[in-house]
């Protein structure tokens, strides 16, 4: 039958499907929103850390230049200290590249990440309420068949 | 009725008893043998080894977790120490090679690049001080002078060290004791099968017997 190898239902006629495959299909759908949501989660989280990123590179600016901060060396030690350089940032761009920028490039580039990420929200977005759709759309035409089934039985039992 | 007593049993140095290993079942069931709750006490002794070993599994997964941390966190410490001891000759009574010292090392402030975030870094000068701040954790973090800073960290690392081996004693001895009573619990069982067996053949043979006598 189609109806296993086939991620949309809309693509094999439906109501030609039987209760068990419709259940499977329908169980197949809800495991595919999870992950999906689980994906959008991560991106939101993704996209929440680039955003602070862009408030700390905000914080590096020579109105600080003089004042002590506590340096983290280590998870657990701190010593005081001050910014030497506020022209400057280190930004980890990937793949163990590091590259020193102005803060003005630095806001640039997380901009730009949360912009990326932003586009690919959308988009996710999108397929998780088509796939809500289609699984809706199944449970409608599940429900319709149980119904034809238990009335059918019960034709047949009076008959 | 079952003969494990706990007064009797011996426990390992923290406090983990031991398994019994049943040499001989029906010694150990004793007259009125009721292998049932002797089962019953073995599964619940069984669900107590292993939720133990899940426990102490997981205890040493953070030990193990916070040892290197320590052990960085202890040597930038001893690192700085040195600094500072490299720095003021003139504060040390017995320092007789310090005329030899690196000269680009003093009165020159430490740059460091630190972590501002997860992608990004900056850079800092390290102030001469002599006061360390160490996060305890729990929201707390205290100031220490070099020396205490350093005799801290040294005590939480044994200490940590020494729990991890402990740890790893009682995980092992867990695992001796959870196939002790896994292979009792099967020599119980099929004990138990045997001696029904037994009896059945037993009564087969003693209604024969009456049969005959009988007819």
């Amino acid at each position: 039958m189609a109806s296993s190898s086939s991620p949309q239902p809309q693509q094999v006629n439906v109501t030609d499907l039987d209760v068990p495959q419709l259940a499977d299909v329908r169980r197949q759908l809800e495991e595919e929103l999870s992950h999906l949501s689980n994906s959008y989660t991560q991106l939101r989280q993704a996209q929440a850390k680039f955003r602070s990123c862009i408030e700390n590179v905000g914080q590096v600016k020579p109105e600080n230049k003089d004042k002590t901060i506590l340096v983290p060396l280590t998870n657990s030690l701190y010593v005081p200290g001050k910014l030497s350089d506020t022209e400057y940032v280190i930004v980890d761009v990937g793949t163990g590249y590091y590259v020193k920028k102005t803060r003005a490039q630095a806001l640039k580039h997380y901009e730009s990440k949360v912009e990326f990420i932003r586009t690919n929200l959308e988009a996710l977005q999108e397929t998780i309420t088509k796939k809500q759709e289609n699984m809706n759309y199944l449970i409608n035409v599940l429900q319709m068949k149980l119904q034809q089934q238990a009335s059918g039985g019960k034709d047949a039992k009076a008959g | 009725m079952s003969n494990i007593s706990t007064e009797k049993q011996e426990r390992n140095p923290r406090g983990i008893p031991k398994a019994p290993f049943i040499a001989e079942v029906a010694e150990f069931l004793g007259p009125d043998p009721n292998p049932e709750n002797a089962l019953k006490e073995f599964q619940a002794a069984l669900a107590k080894y292993r939720y133990m070993d899940q426990n102490l599994a997981q205890r040493r997964r953070g030990l193990e977790e916070k040892i290197p941390d320590i052990k960085k966190t202890l040597s930038m410490v001893e690192f700085l120490q040195e600094r500072r001891e490299g720095k003021s000759p003139a504060n040390d009574e017995d320092d007789l090679d310090d005329d030899l010292d690196d000269d680009s090392n003093v009165g020159k402030p430490l740059t460091t690049t630190f972590e501002l975030n997860d992608t990004l870094y900056a850079e800092a000068e390290l102030e001469d001080t002599d006061t360390v701040y160490l996060w305890l954790g729990a929201n707390v973090m205290l100031a220490y002078k070099l020396p205490a800073a350093i005799s801290l960290l040294r005590s939480k690392l044994e200490a940590a060290q020494t729990s991890l081996a402990s740890v790893i004693e009682d995980l092992e001895f867990l695992r001796e004791q959870i196939t002790v009573m896994e292979v009792n619990t099967a020599r119980v069982y099929n004990w138990d099968v045997k001696r029904r067996r037994e009896l059945r053949e037993k009564e087969a043979q003693e209604g024969k017997t009456e049969a005959a006598k009988v007819g």
